[in-house]
């Protein structure tokens, strides 16, 4: 069981045009700028060919190859070196802009495609559940943000108005 | 051991700022350990036809409150 696989498997789909470029969110995204936290999934966002004739993404392709190389289904996660995967188009501008601004990290030599850390921390905040709050409170903690760029994502993406009621939840009087 | 509340504050704060610091790489296969171990955990609680435990996907579709 490795992500470094997982991540490897994935460089392949790319290399070999089964995927555009990709980026790594959620929780392994993050911990390219933070400290672990577990978590039971990779998520790796990219553009996903539609089904002719319609908008509907079709991921056929994807595991067509992946079950081909000895990944399995479940339900709608793709398990590759013992981890489940999903992929999963860009539905958001959010995503859509931090897709095309993903940085390439490199893992032991292994080429990584991964979303900026204000990118991971302005996803955070629009999907708003209490992990991810808490997420965005551990990229605020560590002072990994660029607060002008962050900034930038949010009023880009109509989120300073949920940034400032997060502001008053949880930083108080940090700021 | 202390029970001063602010050196285990410190101390953990430390621990984390260290963990972050460290290697993407040696990064990433602590989070193969933490979901070993996380499914050692709640690998019996939970089941599903295959075994596999997995999260509910993040509502990234969701428009900003």
């Amino acid at each position: 069981m490795s992500i470094k696989e997982v991540i490897t498997v994935v460089n392949s789909m790319q290399a070999d045009g089964v995927i555009e470029p990709y980026a790594i969110g959620g929780a392994v995204g993050a911990t390219f700028y933070l400290e672990p936290v577990a978590t039971l999934n990779v998520d790796i966002f990219a553009v996903i060919e539609s089904v002719p004739g319609s908008l509907i993404a079709n991921p056929k392709r994807i595991y067509d190859y992946l079950t081909a190389r000895g990944g399995t289904m479940e339900r709608e996660y793709i398990v590759i070196a013992g981890w489940p995967v999903q992929f999963l188009p860009p539905g958001t501008p959010l995503v859509e802009e931090a897709l095309k601004e993903a940085v390439v990290r490199d893992v032991d030599g292994t080429p990584a495609r991964v979303f900026t850390a204000e990118h991971l921390a302005a996803i955070a905040l629009q999907t708003g559940r209490a992990k991810d709050k808490a997420r965005l409170l551990q990229f605020v903690e560590a002072g990994v943000l660029d607060a002008a760029r962050f900034q930038a994502i949010l009023a880009r993406h109509g989120l300073v108005a949920a940034w400032q009621k997060f502001e008053r939840q949880f930083l108080g009087d940090e700021l | 051991m202390s029970f001063d509340l602010q050196k285990i504050l410190e101390s953990k704060r430390a621990l984390r700022r260290d963990l972050a610091a460290r290697p993407v790489a040696e990064k990433l296969r602590l989070l193969d350990a933490l979901r070993e171990r996380e499914l050692a955990i709640r690998g019996r609680a939970i089941h599903y036809a295959s075994g596999t435990v997995r999260e509910e996907p993040a509502p990234y579709w969701n428009k900003p409150k």
